[in-house]
């Protein structure tokens, strides 16, 4: 378990340090998204820029990626974000972590900036640094297939066009569609010159006990597979959250000017552009769609925000668009965000032809998908829209009142969340703006739920009403607790408990799975401490970037606005009771009034480490 | 008689069925360590899961100059004691299904009757079946299918 090490790169100088990551490190923070986090916060200096060799950028595998362990095949990309100048933090799903772990190494960590164009190659124990100027230029697929050729077998982690332009919002990519897609990640791959990792290996991961994982496993995989969801997330995936949001009237509309869209978007359309579903590496689940249209997807998150938020309804056209963004590099949540902004913002002439140089209006196919070339080669407007909501200071204040975003981070969740005020503290609160994979207790959604299982999961009190305020606090900090834990684990959202399901991998099998894995007795508790102690580190490295109460709160539309269609008409935020919440949130989590880690807890932290 | 077969349509890649198969053998989480390879290529849109057919006249028994392979119960088994480790029935398999890694040659044994791969596989892309006319003859299929693949 503990054969793998830690390859830390630095591209100014050329040089490369291969070392031990300390059993220590591993018990306070486990892998992946917790132990990057803490090297963020302990290598990077506040205030830099993102863009300047002083960033440092993170690949990092979760504790148990790689391994029998269901659905292991997550990493995470970590750097300070050049779309937020925060905490920057993506999970990734796809084959390349599991070869990086075969390759020899659990997290590689980059720094500097290389003079030209470079790739990593990691092979077996050892790391290169190579020339990448003939991959220069080159999309996604182009340059993974290349790689592959010139290689053999490996599995890569790139960026695009838009990553190489410095599109803040430039994803990481691996395979056809997996994604390290929030906080311009891949941008800051092109920022250092490093336009791909490849990873090729042959070391398996040493078990400390492989009957019990054998036994564990068997065990985890049969009361999984008889949950029904697994098998509807097997056959449909994700688009089954379009019809459940719509239903409610709870899916961003036109930059959420309306909160439903059309039935066109349905799973069971979708379906039907569906060769085959696929998994990522240890996957049970197969949610992946591998499209008649050439590429894979879409996802919910495309449906809604290629979709609706721009008002597109033709499945065809939706795909596509997801698929162009796959194959530049960009965050299909921005992209859809920044977009459907700049649309509303023109038809309100709050930006005019002169910054756009042309017409822009909702529901063009043709316009968003020349707008997505454009902005990944940042060109004419395209330029001015890679800023992200940089734009504020060029279109001005009040274009802030249109902007879905927390943070700096456009918002990811199609769901609107105007009705659901548990969802609504959650985008608040994350540590890398608004974002639902943070914290969102998905379980609110289902209406049906009876209330001694929420109680059960979230604590006492919790009333079975999406639209109170009361005790939703503790849904959040139940979630983001956990969530951290699965993504250090290296483990994917999708069957931790409380996320899809009131079942699934809690701490006790998170416990038996570690202790099957390492040999380590964690019991839950511990568990539940690592989960806390990544969210008060995130805090700590946004506080020290200047993040206060000021800055966790929602868009100006959720408060002023009501919304108009289906179930949740009427519904807004009121920012009192909102405020209120937010307070009960801090207490919880033990920070101040104004949303800080308190100092005795930062000494704490800094102590152990 | 129970054999391995495969339904490549339903194998979505995610190589469960070979860590699955290290983990019990080697003690190891490595599908490249298995005796079960899923061959996959995202881009070219296909995933296949290479077993061994358990041949009837198998290459690996017949050209072992240290006569390490038998056949018990249908099964080509290798015996560890007689092997050197040459490789040849690696090299000389027709399926690719003999896999050399780390100095480990490693030949299918159906588990003793429970396969891991089996075990493992969440949709039914493995299956243990017991021999029958229409089971064989898509074997068959199977393997003259794979041949012509490996040929172009």
């Amino acid at each position: 378990m503990f054969n793998k090490k830690l390859g830390i790169i630095d591209l100014s100088k050329n040089k490369i340090t291969i070392k031990q990551t300390p059993e220590s490190l591993k018990w306070l923070f486990l892998g992946g998204r917790g132990l990057n986090s803490y090297y963020l916060y302990k290598m990077i200096k506040p205030g830099i820029d993102p863009f300047s060799p002083n960033n440092v950028l993170i690949f990092g595998s979760g504790f148990l990626t790689g391994t029998l362990v269901p659905n292991s095949s997550r990493f995470n990309v970590s750097s300070k974000s050049p779309e937020t100048g925060i905490l920057g933090d993506a999970n990734c799903g796809g084959y390349f972590a599991a070869e990086l772990r075969y390759a020899g190494f659990d997290r590689l960590i980059i720094l500097g900036k290389a003079k030209k164009p470079s790739y990593l190659y990691v092979n077996d124990g050892k790391i290169e640094i190579n020339d990448a100027r003939d991959y220069w230029g080159m999309d996604t697929t182009e340059i993974q297939k290349n790689l592959k050729k010139n290689l053999g077998g490996v599995e890569a982690a790139v960026c695009g066009v838009a990553g190489e332009n410095l599109v803040r919002f430039a994803c990481v990519r691996t395979g056809v569609k997996n994604a390290a897609g929030r906080c311009g990640l891949g941008a800051v791959m092109g920022s250092k010159n490093l336009k791909a990792i490849a990873a090729r290996g042959t070391k398996g991961i040493e078990i400390s006990h492989p009957e019990e994982m054998l036994e564990v496993v068997e065990q985890l995989k049969d009361y999984i597979m008889n949950s029904k969801i697994t098998s509807i997330l097997g056959s449909v995936g994700t688009p089954l959250l379009y019809e459940v949001s719509n239903t409610l009237g709870a899916i961003r509309t036109k930059n959420s000017q309306l909160n439903a869209w059309s039935d066109s978007l349905n799973a069971d359309v979708i379906e039907t552009f569906v060769e085959k579903m696929i998994s990522c590496s240890s996957c049970i689940v197969h949610c992946r769609h591998r499209n008649k249209l050439n590429g894979e997807g879409p996802e919910y998150t495309a449906l809604g925000l290629l979709g609706a938020n721009l008002g597109i309804d033709d499945p065809a056209q939706v795909i596509e668009l997801n698929n162009i963004c796959n194959e530049l590099g960009l965050d299909i949540s921005s992209s859809g965000t920044i977009l459907a902004w700049a649309f509303e913002l023109y038809e309100n002439g709050i930006i005019n032809k002169e910054i756009t140089g042309e017409d822009l209006h909702f529901g063009d196919f043709e316009l968003a998908k020349r707008l997505l070339y454009k902005i990944s080669r940042r060109e004419a407007f395209g330029d001015i829209l890679a800023e992200s909501t940089r734009n504020i200071k060029r279109f001005g204040e009040k274009s802030k009142d249109y902007l879905i975003a927390v943070k700096g981070l456009p918002q990811s969740d199609p769901h609107d969340c105007r009705y659901i005020k548990a969802f609504a503290l959650g985008i608040a609160t994350s540590s890398r703006g608004a974002d639902h994979l943070r914290s969102r207790p998905t379980l609110e959604i289902f209406l049906n739920l009876p209330k001694e299982i929420k109680e059960r999961i979230y604590g006492r009190g919790i009333p079975n009403d999406p639209t109170s305020y009361v005790a939703k606090e503790k849904t959040v900090y139940f979630s983001d607790n956990i969530f951290a834990a699965i993504d250090s684990l290296g483990i994917c959202k999708f069957i931790c408990h409380g996320f899809n399901s009131p079942h699934f991998v809690d701490y006790t099998w998170m416990k038996k799975l570690i202790h099957s894995a390492s040999g380590w007795d964690f019991n839950e508790k511990d568990i539940l401490e690592v989960g806390k102690r990544i969210i008060d580190i995130e805090r700590m490295f946004n506080n020290r970037e200047g993040i206060s109460k000021k800055d966790d709160t929602l868009p100006k539309r959720y408060f002023d606005d009501p919304m108009s269609l289906k179930i949740a008409k009427g519904h807004h935020i009121d920012r009192e009771e909102f405020n209120n919440l937010l307070l009960r949130y801090y207490k919880l989590r033990g920070w101040t009034n104004d949303g800080q880690v308190k100092n005795d807890r930062v000494k704490e932290l800094e102590a152990l480490m | 008689m129970k054999y391995l077969y495969v339904y490549p349509e339903k194998c979505t890649g995610c190589r469960e069925c070979s860590i699955a198969c290290s983990l019990s053998k080697f003690g190891e989480c490595n599908p490249k360590k298995a005796a079960i390879t899923v061959v996959r290529d995202e881009f070219n849109r296909y995933e296949f899961p290479i077993v061994c057919f358990q041949c009837e006249d198998p290459v690996c028994l017949k050209f072992c100059h240290q006569n390490a392979y038998h056949i018990k119960d249908g099964v080509t088994i290798r015996d560890e004691d007689k092997c050197i480790g040459c490789r040849l029935c690696a090299v000389l398999c027709p399926y690719n299904a003999v896999t050399t890694i780390d100095d480990e040659i490693i030949k299918c044994d159906l588990c003793d009757g429970d396969p891991k791969c089996v075990k493992y596989c969440s949709t039914g892309a493995i299956q243990y079946l017991d021999v029958t006319d229409e089971l064989e003859k898509r074997r068959k299929k199977m393997a003259e299918r794979f041949l012509e693949i490996s040929k172009k």
